[in-house]
Formats: structure tokens, sequence, C-alpha cells
């Protein structure tokens, strides 16, 4: 029995007090009952049969609750065989000396008996412990693999750990190299520590060796302290608080703790490599990205200075060469030039706003019909020439969004449309609605791009293998992409070959406010 | 071209964008000076007396926006803020500050030049005209009559209400806090509710609503009813 926790604590005191009488209180009836069945018997069979019967409770008594039981009942069952049936019956006298023997052999028999059915009961018992910590065990192994968030791993690490062993589990670590230990898991509840258990824990995360209760080291500072280790590198400590009078913990819990900081030694360094992976990648995507927007800007940049310098040059190096017209045609090209660089900056400044994370989107109702006007009207110049065909309904709902985001959206999609083709092309805008969305769409009748090239026109700084275009950026569908993501909303395009490529962005309709809906009954009576 | 009395104030920290205004502005007939700095600004403001202040931002020494409000608090000198701050709060800051309009830079000239000429002849103006004329577009003010060429429009109360109030600040920058304190008194905030109105009025006056020419929308600040002059 476990004697151990007995009168811990006073409340519990009276159940296990009741704990340990009731088997007693079994075997006793148990012997009771063969007594009677034994009186009813012996009509037909010889009081040494019965004393066979009496052994079954110190059988029962040894394998359910051990060795005090089966010994009790040994003594019992000898008492009242001896009471009961051997003559002279009803009385403790033996008048038979060969009975003696039959007494000693029965004790014997029940002490042998019930001794080993104890052990056999332990053995099962450890097993049975040993077996909760191995499920444990591999329970936590296979987390490994499946939880790539390091800290919530070793969360479930010492919750797993706790239950298996019964304790309270801490995990520290250092939140970096060098840097003092910060607790990242504890199970159940949170502990606090003294400063004497922070200095073993250093002493551990230094030595790698264990430390604290139980141990050479430190051994009254602290409770036990387990390095977990991974390549020789001590990455964390783990501490085992038990409630138990005993110096250290039991071996095969010490076993368990062990196998359980070498897996959590493995976890980390696996979600370390993972990450370490990542980083890599990471700088790898961002300096082809970097590499991507120099090439870029150096030639977005360069190509239109080029025709502002040239043409200026141009014009004051030589004054009397040009004639009013030619002089026309060059201060166009600069013009053109200088509008080319501002619409390459504030593609470059809303790529900085969107990808700062900072940007906060200020959303209001927007009418399509606005939008469109305003986004016409600062396209002027780069359509000019251009047939562009308007077709809003009328009862279109407005839409809540940044008005000046969806603005750079629209004009992006304009611009696009009007640089990449022939002059003088057709354009249509056009907007719906449907399936609780509001949609817009742009189309021109430029040469189809492509169908593989069609997923990456949104990536940056993606050009068209064969794009006669002279001034994209790469960076204009890009931005309309990442605005549209900001809203919850969506951007695409459709190509038809001869027919030329839409590009549609849908809004999530979102109520109306009452207010839209304000109308006025009577009109202005001149 | 205007009298030659006509003194502008060019503020800018950046001598090229000085010279260059100065080159454009003298052609056109204006009698130019500059300053460099905010405290420059204030100190010329008031020994010359300018007729129009053209006024950067980013100053070293001053805010832009502070320069304006102590400009405010003496003298109503027509300022239009010429920048690189291009957002929409920067905007509402400058106007709400007593700026009269706002100039983005990199800016097309004759933009330039059509703010200021809107600028001094509302500062000049001295009493309200009674009949408007832009394009086709007639309103009479005394009559409370609104036409588009011979035909008369329909407006409802509301819808008349702003278009008046437009006209009467015809080319200058109306913010949308001007038009609901106009329409509504000071209480009414909702910008959706003017759209609402803008939208019905563009349907009934404009020839190409798509294309709005009369009622031209200032993205995230207001309107401006007849863009050029």
């Amino acid at each position: 029995m476990d004697n151990l926790s007995l009168g811990v604590r006073p409340k519990m005191a009276q159940r296990q007090h009741m704990d340990i009488v009731r088997p007693y209180v079994w075997t006793a009836l148990g012997i009771a009952l063969i007594t009677a069945t034994g009186k009813l018997i012996t009509p037909f069979f010889s009081p040494i049969n019965v004393a066979f019967l009496y052994l079954l409770p110190v059988l029962l008594g040894a394998v359910y609750w051990g060795r005090g039981v089966s010994l009790f009942g040994s003594f019992l069952g000898v008492l009242t065989f001896d009471f009961f049936f051997v003559p002279p019956v009803f009385s403790f006298t033996v008048s038979d000396i060969r009975d003696l023997f039959t007494f000693g052999v029965f004790l014997l028999v029940g002490i042998v008996t019930g001794s080993m059915a104890t052990k056999l009961r332990n053995e099962l018992e450890k097993a049975k412990e040993r077996e909760k910590r191995l499920e444990a065990l591999y329970s936590v192994s296979r987390q490994i693999g499946a939880k790539a968030d390091l800290s919530e791993m070793l969360k479930t690490f010492s919750k797993t750990l706790s239950e298996a062993i019964g304790g309270r589990i801490a995990l520290l670590m250092p939140a970096m190299h060098n840097t003092a230990l910060r607790e990242v898991a504890c199970y159940p509840g949170s502990m606090l520590f003294s400063d004497k258990e922070k200095a073993v824990m250093d002493w551990v995360l230094e030595h790698g060796r264990r430390a604290g209760r139980g141990t050479e080291t430190l051994r009254r500072a602290s409770p036990p302290i387990f390095p977990v280790k991974a390549d020789n590198e001590t990455l964390a400590v783990l501490v085992v608080d038990i409630d138990s009078d005993e110096p250290g913990l039991p071996p095969d819990r010490q076993q368990a703790v062990e196998a359980f900081a070498n897996l959590a030694g493995v976890a980390i360094v696996r979600v370390r490599l993972a990450e370490e992976a990542e980083q890599s990648r990471w700088l790898a995507e961002s300096e082809k990205v970097h590499r991507a927007l120099l090439l870029s800007v150096s030639h977005d940049l360069r190509t239109p200075l080029a025709s502002i310098t040239g043409g200026v040059t141009g014009l004051l190096s030589e004054e009397d060469v040009y004639d009013r017209k030619a002089t026309r045609e060059l201060l166009d090209s600069i013009r053109q030039g200088a509008s080319r660089l501002n619409r390459l900056v504030r593609n470059l400044l809303d790529m900085a706003r969107l990808e700062s994370g900072t940007l906060r989107l200020n959303r209001e109702w927007c009418d399509v019909q606005d939008l469109v006007g305003v986004a016409l009207r600062q396209t002027e110049e780069i359509l000019q020439g251009h047939k562009v065909d308007v077709a809003i309904p009328l009862d279109l709902p407005p839409v809540k969004a940044d008005f000046g985001l969806l603005l750079h959206v629209m004009i992006n999609l304009l611009e696009n449309a009007g640089t990449h083709g022939e002059e003088n092309g057709e354009i249509s805008i056009s907007a719906s609605l449907g399936n609780g969305a509001v949609f817009v769409s742009v189309a021109d009748h430029n040469p189809a791009i492509p169908r593989d090239e069609r997923a990456h026109v949104f990536d940056k700084f993606y050009r068209l293998q064969h794009s006669g275009s002279e001034s994209g950026t790469g960076l204009g569908l890009s931005i309309c992409r990442a605005i549209m993501e900001a809203h919850g909303g969506m951007i695409w395009i459709d190509s038809l070959s001869g027919q030329g490529n839409t590009f549609t962005f849908a809004l999530p309709m979102e109520e109306k406010p009452s207010e839209w809906e304000v109308e006025e009954g009577e009109n202005h009576a001149a | 071209m205007p009298p030659e009395e006509t003194r502008i104030l060019v503020v800018d920290d950046e001598r090229q964008i000085r010279c260059m205004l100065k080159t454009v502005l003298s052609g056109n007939g204006y009698d130019i000076r500059e300053a460099a700095s905010g405290h420059d600004t204030l100190k010329q403001t008031q020994l010359l007396h300018p007729d129009l202040i053209i006024l950067d931002l980013g100053l070293p020494d001053l805010d832009g926006i502070e320069v304006i409000r102590r400009l405010r608090e003496w003298t109503k000198v027509p300022i239009i803020v010429l920048t690189v701050r291009e957002h929409e709060s920067d905007k509402i800051e400058a106007l709400d500050a007593g700026a009269d309009d706002y100039v983005t830079k990199p800016f097309h000239m004759g933009e330039l030049l059509a703010r200021i000429r809107v600028a001094l002849r509302y500062a000049a103006k001295s009493e309200d005209e009674p009949l408007f004329t832009l394009g086709k577009l007639k309103v009479d003010l005394a009559r409370h009559q609104v036409a588009i060429g011979e035909s008369e429009v329909d407006l409802t109360p509301t819808e008349y209400e702003i278009l008046k109030f437009l006209a009467l600040h015809a080319g200058r920058l109306v913010t949308h806090q001007d038009l609901l304190r106009a329409i509504r008194g000071p209480q009414r905030k909702d910008v959706h509710y003017l759209r609402v109105y803008i939208a019905q009025l563009r349907h009934k006056i404009e020839e190409d609503p798509n294309r709005p020419r009369y009622i031209v929308t200032e993205p995230g600040v207001g309107y401006r009813f007849g863009a050029m002059d």
C-alpha cells in the first residue's frame, strides 16, 4: 500500500483510513463465509479439505491488497479453522499434534503466496506506470513533428510530463544566446523562483548537469533541475517539483524526466533549424526582390530622365536649330518623361506605404462613378487619343473603401490599358453588382497576355516577356493587388486573344448607411 | 495680364523652385518677392503686404501649417499651399488652418496660374454676382434658377443650396465640411450624405456624369466648381 502519502492532507486522512481498513473487513467477511460453507459441507468432506478453502482469501488479499492483508488472512484463517473445525471444536486447544503441523504449513503457504502475489502486483503497477510514461513520451515525440510553434509545443510537453510523473514542471530557456533564463512553459499554473533556485538553474545551464534535490550539487537549494541538451549544448532547464519526502526522484521517474528532456532538446533544435531555414529563404527572397527593385528602378528612373535631359540640353545648346514644331515636340517629350517619373514615384511611395505595415485604411462610402470620374481626370494626359467608354449602372450601391487607395487602383489599371497597347486604342470601364460584391472592370483591346504569364502579372516587378510597352514599372498591378487585399477584395485578369485584357476588381458589399437613402420629395420651385 | 502691382510672395526653401516660379510668374506679369523660411515669410508679409502667398509646407524653421495659423491671426491675404505633401489629412489640416487652396508638387503651371487668378479674384470680390455662368450652365442666384443652355433644370432645395455654394466659390477648393455647414448647419458631419446629392446633381447638370466638368471631386478633401477657368 502506498503509505507515503498518509496524513499529508488532513481532509483526506479519514477517507484513507477507511481505505486501509476496508480490505481487512472484506478478508474477515470472506473467512466468515468460508467458515459457514465449511460447516455445511463437513459431513461430506474431511476438515483438511476445508483448510484449503481458507487459502482463497489469503491469495485474493495478496493479489488485490498486498502482503499485510494476506498475512492477516493467514492468521485469521488458521485461528478460525482451529476454532471451528479442529477437535475439540469451538475451542482453540489442539488435541492432535499433527494439526499443529498443518497450521504451520498453512501459514507458510499463506505467507509465501502472499508475498509472491504482492511482488507480482507491484511489478504490474510499475509496468503500468512505465507504459503510461512511454505513452506520454510517444505522444510528445509525435508532436515534435506536428507542431511548428516552439512555445506551444513546449507547453504541451510540460503538461504531458506533469501528468505522467505527477508533479509541477517548468521549462526555462534563454531568449537568445547568453541572455537570462525566461519561463517558456509551466504546468500546472506557474512557478515563482527564489534567487537561490535561479542560481541553480544558471549552474545547470552552464554545466549541462543535473542539480538540486537528489543530486550531488546544490541539493538543498532547489527542487531537481535537469538540463535540456542537444548536440552537447544546453538549451534549456527543466524544473521538476514533486511533492515528496524522498531526497530525489524515484529512479523510474527520473528516467522519464531525462527522456522528456532529451525530446525537448530535439524539439527545440528542430524548430530552430526550421526558423533558420525560413530566415535564409526569406533573405534570399528579399535579395532577389532587392535586385529586381534596383534593376527596375534604375531603368524606370533613367529612361524618363534621359528623355528630359536630352530634350532640355538639346534646346539649351542649339537654340536656333529647332523650328517651332520641333521645339514643341522636344518640350512634349520632356513633359511625358516628367509625368512618367511622377507615376513611378507615386507607385514606389504606394509600395513603401503598403509594405511598411502601418497602412491604415480610411474607409468611407465611395461612389464608383465619382471614383471613375476622378481617375479619368487624372489620367487624361496618358489616355489622350484613346476612346474611353464608361458604363456604370445608375443604381450601383456605394462601396466602403479608402477612396484614395481605390483611386490608385483605378489609375494604375487605366494607365496600364493606355500604355500597353497601340495608341488610339479603345478602353471600356464597367461596373456591376452581383454575389454580394461590386465589380469594376477595365477592358482594353491590347494584345492578350499569354496564359502562362497571366498568373504573374500581379507579382512585384514582373514584366511581360514580349511587352511592347515602354513605361511599365512592374509595380502597378502588384500595388493594385495589395490594395485590394487590404480591403478584403480581389483583383484578377481575363484575357481573350483577339479581344484584349480585362482587369476586374471586386469589393465586398456592405450594408448601406440609412442616410444614403436620403431623398427629398419636392423639387425646388423656381 | 494682371495689374502690375499684384504682388506675390513665393515661399520655398528650395532655390530652384523659387527661381522657376519667379521666372514664370514674372513672365505672367506678377511682381514676385521671395522668402525661404517661415520667420522670413511672417516678416515680409508685414513689410510688403503681398496680394497673395504661395507657401511650401516643409520649411526649415517653422512648419507651413504654423505659418498659416500665425498669418491668419491678422491678415486675410490669399494663401495657396504648394507642397509635396499629398495626403488628404495634410490638405485638410492646411485648409482648416486657413489656406485658400492646395496644389501638390509636381504641378502643372497652367493649373497653378488658374488657382492664383481664382484666389485673387475671390479676394477682390466685393459682392456676390447675381448671375453665374460656366460653359452652358447658368445659375441665377437672384431668381433661384438653374439652366443648361436654354432648358431649365429642376433641383431639390438641397441640390440648389449645394450648387449655389459651389458657384459662389467658383474655382476654389470647397471642403466637405464647408459644404455641409452651408447646407445643414455645422452639426451634420456625414460626408456620404453629401456624396449622394453631388451624384444626383451631376446627373442633372453634367453632360457626362462619368466625366464631370462642373463639379470636380478633390479626393478626400471636397469639391471644386469648374476646375479651370
